[in-house]
């Protein structure tokens, strides 16, 4: 075998120390794992080194060959010439090793810049890549690798026989950023503890001491790294049947922006004038990410002659390593009603992702019929379920609330810090699904084809949990945990027939699901020997459980049209319309799950509970709805070597509503000119625009009836919610796509560049029947009906130079520039300070203008 | 920067077809008039994925094939099993042939130095000439044959296509079959195999084995195929093609 020293250095190096080699596995092409793309910053398409255009085309016996039936043109085929093929018995090899330096530069910390990749000053390992073939037994094994940095790398390794077997296996690694530009004021990121540092004091610093921390925290990037190792193994068990097995995992392991607690928001801001700040208690924290997925799938089938047979597993274990995410809250929390609190709100606790368990069996029967017509039959039953051990409602230590008078608001947290606090111990969570598919289709013409599908599926939730603490025999849960909510009168979460008898609370997990059945009957035509009709109609009857409504119909009917009689183009065109009723719509289905159904709930100041929300109120996914969608796909061949294709589309949503989503629309171009000449050049122009609209309605609550009478009247224009109080708004976006592609091999050098440039902006318009529907009416004169407009751009040029410098060593020298502009008027003022009152906030955002470099240079060495 | 780049790589694109097409236009202007060769192949390599079929003066090549019919027969039914059958063979796989003997491109002790004086037109006339004569008549071939197994159906456990797919389901080259409109394979090309001798068909397929046969597209094919074959395929096939 000839192959390079240091390749077999290299080799050596990942077996032994690597265990990554050893665990890793993948589908790709099968979808069975998953990982469809191998790739990385440094070339997306993954082996584009090994990718050198095959002169020769696609086939020894057909010419061309490079357009797809519809006109499209096909990349000329990949071929291993150029590398030198070493030849040992019946077996051949090759082998490429690709290593050099890269240099980011400029703005190289923009969130934007290094969102997926791991930009590092250094050497990096473009592509190892090896492969044997041997031609007689079908046999092949290929491994390929490369590394930016050690959260930003990748290797597989395949082996098998043409027509037998095969086995995948892989490792990467491959980072996010989340936030390059973040200032946490808390120690210990990246664990479940976020404890304060020394000079503020928990549950009592002033708002100064908060706002010098946050100035003085260090700038931090936060991200995680996704870690995916898979087997699979794919072959022929016995004559027609095939088995396949593949198990994967992936680890997130890092950070991410976490929210806080959101009590007190603006609306109930008071200016105290303390140095210890006013209400509220908003905290940004940021939460570790330490997950894991394990997937495994298992498969059967059998396509025989007559019958065909596919049987799959899937199961799916998700682990989360840390269970819980304690903070602690600089601020001084106070009761409104003035009167010192029993003890200072020090602690706060968020529950995160529990573990979950995932399988589902499918099994799937088709037979072929006469008039060539086939019955398909498949059924599947999964079930989900969760079982972690959960955690008490809070982790404060003393007594929280207050005495004051008759208000008697005083929690011991003793009898709330602990599991015996919960009415069990582990959530005994569970979704199952059962599912039911059958299919006939009939060709009893040539040119005429029919079908008809029922389908029937159901989510059942056998979830139930009630929120009742034995050690006091209250229902509900101390809300806003470590914010202020846990200590106000009225909003503590806990019900009860005495002090808390009027508390609104929900008191038990709501266990929705839903039966779904559809119909569907189809026709396709023949139209002559270049056009083609089809007609597809459904029905589609849902009856979802605990929702505004148990019963959802929409008829949809879909008209397409395939042409290529015009000319050498080929068209598709499809029409679609679906109109979507049901039965009566109740605005509150929630009430058994609520104190307000409880014995001895009792109005607070002898009134009924507010109204849950406004009647007219109708959800996005429940309400009346038409909708119409309109495609048009164009692909025209000019001459030999180009084609231009187009894509113009339309959706409208219309939804019956006066309250809630009333319209959506979105209408979009995309148009391509591929240019492919000969195998030594290529290239293309594309572009694209989009713009989308989303239009919805409400309606303010009148503060001033929310304690009074009249505030159970749920009527669009009653008391509680007066027309004066209506409004709407209007969010729409722009978005853009531009770019160019052009390389061409001169012979001794290769060039390539590309240009992309991308673009959204986005506009929120509002408009309020009233300054009744602002929260501080006041403040009317000073809106103008829009917030600020959003926008993002980014544009990026790549070109690269490869040449050889001797047969088997070749040299590629590459950069990039790539400049952009980011606004968003959420992250507005954090530039001064992330600190305002009773809120600490952590990411300042993205760079609003960045420019950016990269420029490296690679040793291609043929092995 | 951007701005002025994208105008720039526009003219680019646009200015590239016309002086690509130009220069396309030039070489195959030059090349053979009617074989493509493949952009990068070398000279011993001969594109026949876009050979049309020929056309040449059966009668006048009958006047020229008096020094062809010493081995090959004067009805084009050779005189010895050495040598191959011409009678109803394809014309375009004769001329595509003598071509490649009149290049260089294949070699061969007599039939190198018969070509290297004919012009195109004699070797179009030949081989219509060749293709018009009544081929040898039919065998008795065993139709159950292991070479007639392999013929018709292939092996398919071992990657053995059927022979039929390309050469006919009765040896006699390739039905043109409809294709909407794309182009279609050279299957003129192909040549007809039914009633060779046995002793000439094992040594081409010995010749593809080996990798001895000259460079084309078609050899590709046959290259591809005849490695999938051990010697008693070999000889299975012949025995049944042969007696056919």
């Amino acid at each position: 075998m000839r192959t390079h020293p240091m390749s077999r250095a290299i080799l050596l190096a990942l077996l032994a120390g690597g265990a990554p080699l050893a665990h890793a596995g993948d589908g790709s092409d099968t979808m069975r794992v998953g990982d469809m793309q191998y790739g990385n910053g440094l070339d997306p398409r993954g082996g584009s080194p090994l990718m050198t255009p095959d002169a020769e085309g696609m086939s020894w016996l057909h010419p061309g060959m490079l357009r797809t039936p519809s006109g499209a043109l096909y990349p000329y085929p990949y071929t291993l010439a150029g590398k030198p093929v070493g030849q040992g018995g019946d077996w051949t090899y090759w082998g490429l090793l690709q290593l050099g330096y890269i240099h980011p530069g400029g703005d190289r910390n923009a969130e934007f810049f290094r969102q997926y990749t791991d930009w590092k000053n250094g050497a990096a390992l473009g592509l190892f890549a090896m492969g044997f073939d041997n031609r007689r037994t079908g046999q092949y094994v290929e491994f390929r690798g490369s590394r930016i940095s050690g959260d930003d790398q990748y290797y597989r390794l395949r082996a098998g026989r043409y027509g037998h077997y095969r086995l995948e296996a892989f490792y990467r690694d491959m980072p996010h950023t989340v936030s390059t530009n973040a200032f946490p004021i808390w120690d210990g990121i990246g664990g479940s503890n976020l404890t304060l540092p020394a000079g503020l004091t928990p549950g009592g610093s002033t708002i100064a001491a908060v706002q010098q921390a946050s100035a003085a925290a260090p700038r931090r990037t936060l991200g995680l790294t996704r870690t995916r190792t898979g087997v699979s193994l794919e072959g022929e068990l016995y004559r027609d049947w095939v088995g396949f097995a593949s198990i994967t995992n992936e680890r997130r392991d890092g950070t991410r922006l976490w929210g806080g607690p959101m009590f007190f928001d603006y609306p109930f801001f008071t200016d105290t004038g303390s140095p210890y700040g006013g209400d509220g208690g908003i905290m940004e924290t940021v939460r570790p990410i330490d997950f894991s997925t394990t997937d495994v799938d298992l498969g059967l089938r059998r396509v025989g002659k007559l019958w065909h047979f596919n049987a799959l597993y899937t199961g799916s274990f998700f682990r989360d390593r840390k269970s819980y995410l304690d903070y602690q809250n600089p601020f001084l929390i106070t009761n409104v009603i003035g009167v010192p609190n029993a003890g200072p709100v020090v602690d706060g606790e968020y529950s995160l992702e529990p573990d979950n368990d995932y399988h589902n069996l499918r099994l799937e029967l088709s037979r072929e019929l006469k008039w060539r017509g086939e019955l398909s039959l498949a059924a599947a039953y999964g079930t989900m379920r969760q079982n972690d051990a959960l955690l008490p409602p809070v982790n404060c230590t003393g007594t929280l609330g207050f005495a004051a008078g008759p208000l008697q608001q005083l929690i011991p947290c003793d009898l709330w810090n602990t599991p015996a606090a919960l009415s069990r111990t582990h959530s005994g969570a569970r979704i199952d699904t059962r599912l039911f598919d059958a299919k006939v289709t009939y060709h009893p013409r040539r040119n005429f084809c029919w079908h008809a599908d029922l389908r029937y599926y159901d989510e059942d939730n056998k979830t139930r949990y009630l929120a009742y603490n034995p050690l006091t025999g209250q229902y509900g849960y101390i809300s806003e945990n470590g914010a202020q909510g846990s200590v106000v009168p009225g909003e503590t979460g806990i019900f009860d027939n005495g002090y808390y008898a009027g508390s609104i609370v929900q008191i038990a997990s709501i266990p929705f699901g839903y039966q779904d059945t559809v119909l569907e009957l189809g026709a396709e035509w023949n139209v002559g020997r270049s056009d083609s009709l089809s007609l597809v109609y459904t029905f589609d009857h849902d009856r979802p459980r605990h929702r505004e409504r148990t019963r959802l119909d929409e008829q949809r009917i879909k008209l397409s049209w395939v042409s290529r009689s015009l000319g050498d183009a080929t068209l598709r065109a499809s029409f679609e319309y679906g109109d979507r009723g049901g039965g009566r719509y109740d605005y509150d289905p929630y009430a058994a799950y609520y104190s307000t159904s409880m014995p001895g709930f009792v109005g607070a100041g002898g009134l009924p509970p507010p109204a849950f929300t406004v009647d007219a109120m109708r959800k996005y996914d429940m309400s009346d709805r038409k909708e119409t969608k309109a495609r048009v796909i164009l692909i025209y061949p000019l001459g030999d070597s180009s084609t231009v294709s187009a894509t113009f589309y339309g959706n409208r949503d219309h939804y019956d509503a006066l309250v809630g989503r009333q319209d959506t629309r979105s209408t979009g171009f995309t148009g391509e000119w591929d240019w492919q000449p000969g195998p030594r050049t290529n290239a293309s122009v594309y572009l694209g625009a989009e713009t989308t609209r989303l239009k919805l309605a409400n309606v303010a609550d009148d503060e001033s009836v929310v304690g009074a009478a009249g505030r159970d009247d749920p009527r669009f224009g009653g008391p509680l919610y007066p027309l004066e109080n209506y409004w709407h708004d209007l969010d729409r976006e722009r978005d853009y796509n531009a770019g160019v592609t052009f390389a061409h091999d001169f012979g001794r050098v290769r060039l390539d560049l590309a240009w992309n440039y991308a673009q959204s902006l986005s506009r929120l318009n509002y408009d309020l029947a009233s300054p009744g529907a602002l929260t501080f009416p006041q403040a009317a004169p000073l809106l103008d009906g829009r917030f600020p407009d959003n926008h993002y751009r980014s544009s990026t040029f790549d070109a690269g130079l490869s040449f050889p410098v001797t047969a088997s060593i070749g040299v590629r020298l590459f950069g990039r520039y790539q400049s952009g502009s980011f606004l968003d008027w959420h992250y507005l003022g954090f530039d001064d300070t992330l600190v305002y009152d009773h809120r600490v906030y952590t990411d300042r955002g993205p760079q609003v203008h960045y420019r950016a470099t990269l420029v490296g240079a690679m040793l291609s060495i043929k092995l | 920067m951007n701005r002025l780049l994208l105008p720039l790589l526009f003219a680019l694109a646009s200015a590239w077809p016309a002086a690509s097409a130009h220069a396309q236009a030039k070489a195959q202007a030059e090349v053979a008039p009617a074989a493509v060769p493949a952009a990068a192949a070398s000279a011993a390599f001969l594109d026949l994925r876009a050979q049309a079929p020929i056309r040449g003066d059966a009668q006048a090549g009958a006047g020229k094939a008096t020094v062809c019919a010493a081995c090959h027969g004067p009805q084009g039914v050779a005189v010895a099993p050495n040598f191959p059958n011409l009678a109803g063979q394809s014309a375009t796989y004769l001329y595509v042939q003598l071509r490649q003997f009149h290049d260089g491109q294949r070699r061969d002790p007599v039939m190198s130095g018969q070509a290297a004086p004919l012009s195109d037109t004699d070797m179009r006339d030949l081989a219509a000439h060749f293709a018009s004569l009544a081929p040898k008549p039919s065998g008795r071939a065993d139709a159950g044959s292991r070479g007639a197994r392999l013929f018709l159906a292939g092996d398919p456990a071992r990657g053995i296509p059927p022979c039929q797919a390309c050469h006919g389901v009765d040896a006699l080259g390739p039905r043109v079959q409809p294709t909407g409109g794309a182009p279609h394979p050279p299957w003129a090309t192909i040549p007809r195999l039914r009633g060779q001798s046995a002793i000439y068909l094992v040594k081409r397929l010995g010749d593809f084995r080996q990798g001895i046969r000259p460079g084309s597209s078609n050899t590709r094919i046959m290259e591809g195929v005849a490695s999938t074959l051990d010697d008693a395929d070999v000889q299975a096939l012949a025995a049944y093609l042969s007696a056919l």
